[in-house]
């Protein structure tokens, strides 16, 4: 609590609540709570996870610095929420994505991600995902190139993808990844795997980080557990994941009892992709959510039904992006729609 | 300003634009008639490599096969290419899909006596740029189809793992578009060998 | 329009001053559609200037017996018949521009660019000055398009007028010759031209202080 006690020196006027949580406090706690996550991708898939979580990560903070910069302004780098956007980003990337296209990312998710509506606080959509959907449709193929986790060198030698140099096609990599893998890898995740191919993943040992994926969104434990501290720390409402799991795991059953020879259970539909990922970290930007518990339910099952959809239904094998970018778009009608009521006021008659 | 003027300029106006239409579709109709014939001319020749001359059927709602004899048509039609000495080199088909956006229209060379698919050709698709749109435009995709044999039903299988003279290697990255490509062929052949059996001499004569 | 000096010259008005594409941001159908490569983004850019050149013309010619209540309806007659007769001989000429553009000509009916030259412009102007004005604008809308499709064409392909410049290991930015491509490519050029125009505007108020200047527009 270490947090707590530094900031609580500030002079403030009354009321005196205590444990006033400032801005940057909360966004440096998330970052805290993103550091296992990043530290479990290193471990998994080596030296490139560790150079694309650092190059999103710089790529976001010195954007901001220099824009802010060359527009005027102070710099905003202090408050930590470029960092976060920088990790998140990296951790939704595959981890051998070539270099050059997640600086690129990184830029796009901060100049009209965030920058362009005026900064923190301003921002429509997770600036991460901004980056992420402009790294989607601009490079389809090296954003679901995967690559296997746990490779016996990955200490020692990089994914060949990922020093590409700028602007050029990244190498192929199927003949590398079919010296380095453990098992029967075939570079497709469960997701796709279960789309395409019909071939069904069993669900609890991706929740122990046994899957094809983006560098952040395998350990599903992990992330949970991070996602846990943040919440008891007040620092993340935990009503829009559980909402958007929750909705989720309905419409995923729904679907599963209409056709279960079609459509996978639940449960595996909860422990693939980058649904807890996204529920937990980007779901939450307390900026592009609503503001009344009432609205964050709405918003998170939405979110959640239309992942399913999307992953369902859609031609995308993963839909928690658009289903995200969707939700952040919605918002402030959300919003509108679910008025906090003024203390001490009364329904009026009639009224829903 | 009365009704009786307003009408009386639209209808001189109407008069004029119309007749100034007319005269222009009078003076390029013809030049406009060879050119869609060049159009189709050099997409029959891409796909059946040293033809002459061709013989354009419409297929009819029962089946039967007619001469085409120019304008414009909404059935689809069968070209019939021929060489020089008047020999049948292949027929070419038009068929449709649903690809991974929107329909593909395409066309093909069937080779009626061997039974194989010696041609393809997208006409138009709205496949995703870069990716799905390489089934118009891979050099390593169309080669699938120099002799694809069609006597078995067509399908498209991943890249790198055909194994049979009838599977299509679908393109890395682009499986959706190319299986559409698989389903196009296997659709289209299927409802489309009957009628060219049946006619099988008369398409040979070319009448 | 100001009255102490001469009005501007209506062909670089067109081009520059009153660019549709980056300052009256007119005709944002085919700007956005057709601007996946160079080679369409000239082409439309041309049809379109040659459509207005008459279509002014036919309009300015006949400005003075055209009953005022049926006037938008004239115009429209007028520029769907330049349109069509466009179509045609675009049919006649070239096969390969035709390939490229068949769907789209007719869609130069629907370009509000063309009626607003008509009402703001031809329905008040002699023949000529009309007719200038259509080229200049016509050609501004080249320009426009032009820039657009250079920058989808560069990033989407690799390629200018399908020249390779990067060699063939480039990747494509898939994204710029999708739609959305188009609205983010517009949206960077608009930035360039407002950034430009907004600097030239601070030097003019800088300078107003010590000399008049010649013209001040409203």
């Amino acid at each position: 609590m270490s947090g707590v006690t530094t900031t609580i020196i500030e002079v403030r006027t009354s009321p005196h609540l205590h444990g006033p949580l400032s801005v940057d406090m909360i966004m440096r706690n998330v970052v805290y709570a993103m550091l296992p996550l990043a530290a479990f991708s290193v471990w998994q898939f080596g030296l490139s996870a560790l150079v694309l979580l650092a190059t999103t990560t710089a790529g976001c903070v010195l954007a901001e610095h220099i824009l802010c910069r060359a527009n005027g302004n102070a710099s905003t780098v202090n408050d930590y929420s470029a960092a976060i956007t920088g990790l998140l980003l990296g951790l939704t990337l595959p981890p051998g994505f070539p270099l050059w296209m997640a600086l690129l990312g990184s830029l796009v998710a901060i100049a009209p991600g965030k920058l362009l509506f005026g900064g923190l606080g301003s921002n429509v959509f997770n600036p991460a995902l901004v980056g992420r959907a402009f790294l989607q449709a601009a490079f389809p193929v090296a954003i679901t190139t995967y690559t296997p986790t746990l490779a016996k060198a990955r200490f020692a030698e990089f994914v060949p993808t990922t020093w590409t140099m700028p602007l050029m096609k990244p190498p192929p990599i199927a003949d590398w990844i079919s010296q380095v893998r453990v098992d029967g890898f075939t570079g497709a995740t469960p997701l796709v795997l279960q789309k395409f191919d019909h071939i069904y993943t069993d669900p609890w040992p991706m929740f122990w980080g046994q899957r094809a994926g983006s560098s952040g969104e395998i350990p599903g434990f992990l992330i949970l557990l991070c996602g846990a501290y943040l919440v008891f720390r007040h620092m993340m409402d935990w009503r829009i994941p559980v909402a958007m799991l929750s909705g989720a795991v309905a419409a995923a059953a729904g679907f599963h009892l209409l056709d279960p020879a079609r459509y996978p259970d639940p449960l595996f539909m909860l422990f693939t992709g980058g649904l807890l990922l996204g529920a937990t970290f980007m779901a939450t930007d307390p900026v592009a959510s609503p503001v009344t518990p009432r609205g964050m339910w709405i918003y998170g099952v939405l979110m959640g039904v239309l992942t399913i959809l999307i992953r369902n239904l859609g031609g995308l094998a993963e839909g928690v992006m658009c289903a995200i970018l969707l939700g952040n778009a919605l918002s402030p009608l959300i919003d509108r729609l679910t008025p906090p009521r003024p203390y001490g006021a009364r329904k009026p008659e009639g009224a829903i | 300003m009365n009704s009786v003027v307003m009408i009386r300029f639209l209808g001189v106006l109407s008069l004029i634009c119309g007749m100034l239409i007319v005269g222009v579709n009078i003076v390029t109709h013809g030049r406009i008639q060879i050119n869609q014939e060049t159009i189709l001319r050099e997409s029959l020749i891409q796909l059946l490599p040293g033809m002459d001359h061709q013989t354009v059927y419409v297929i009819e709602p029962s089946g039967e096969l007619a001469v085409h004899t120019g304008g414009e048509t909404t059935a689809k039609r069968l070209f019939a290419g021929y060489d020089k000495g008047g020999k049948l080199l292949g027929v070419v088909l038009e068929a449709n899909e649903r690809g991974y956006a929107d329909i593909i229209s395409a066309m093909y060379a069937y080779s009626p006596s061997a039974k194989t698919v010696t041609g393809f050709t997208v006409v138009e698709m709205r496949e995703t740029p870069g990716l799905g749109n390489k089934i118009g435009t891979d050099p390593d995709f169309l080669a699938n189809f120099k002799a694809l044999d069609a006597s078995h039903p067509i399908t498209a299988v991943k890249h790198g793992t055909k194994k049979n003279p009838w599977e299509i290697d679908a393109i890395s990255g682009a499986t959706i578009s190319s299986r559409a490509v698989g389903r196009l062929l296997a659709n289209s052949i299927r409802e489309m060998e009957p009628v060219i059996q049946r006619n099988k001499e008369r398409i040979e004569r070319g009448n | 329009m100001s009255t102490t000096t001469t009005p501007p010259n209506p062909f670089l008005n067109g081009l520059w001053r009153q660019n549709p594409t980056f300052v009256q941001i007119l005709g944002m159908c085919p700007t956005l559609a057709i601007t996946n490569s160079v080679r369409n983004a000239i082409a439309m850019g041309l049809a379109t200037a040659f459509v207005l050149v008459i279509s002014n013309g036919l309009i300015a010619a006949i400005r003075k017996h055209v009953p005022k209540q049926v006037r938008i309806a004239t115009y429209i007659a007028i520029i769907a018949t330049a349109v069509t007769v466009t179509d045609y001989l675009v049919k006649a000429i070239s096969i390969p521009v035709y390939k490229a553009l068949g769907p789209f000509i007719p869609l130069i009916v629907a370009n509000c660019l063309v009626l607003e030259r008509a009402e703001a412009f031809a329905a008040k102007k002699p023949v000529i000055p009309s007719m200038m004005d259509g080229a200049g604008m016509g050609l501004g809308f080249a320009f426009g398009l032009t820039c657009l499709g250079t920058v989808r064409e560069v990033l989407g392909a690799g390629t200018f007028l399908s020249i390779p410049l990067f060699g063939p290991n480039f990747e494509p930015w898939v994204l710029f010759l999708l739609p959305p491509g188009g609205f983010i490519s517009l949206a960077i050029w608009l930035l360039v031209f407002a950034t430009f125009r907004e600097r030239k505007q601070r030097q003019l108020q800088a300078g107003l202080t010590e000399i008049q200047p010649a013209e001040v527009r409203s």
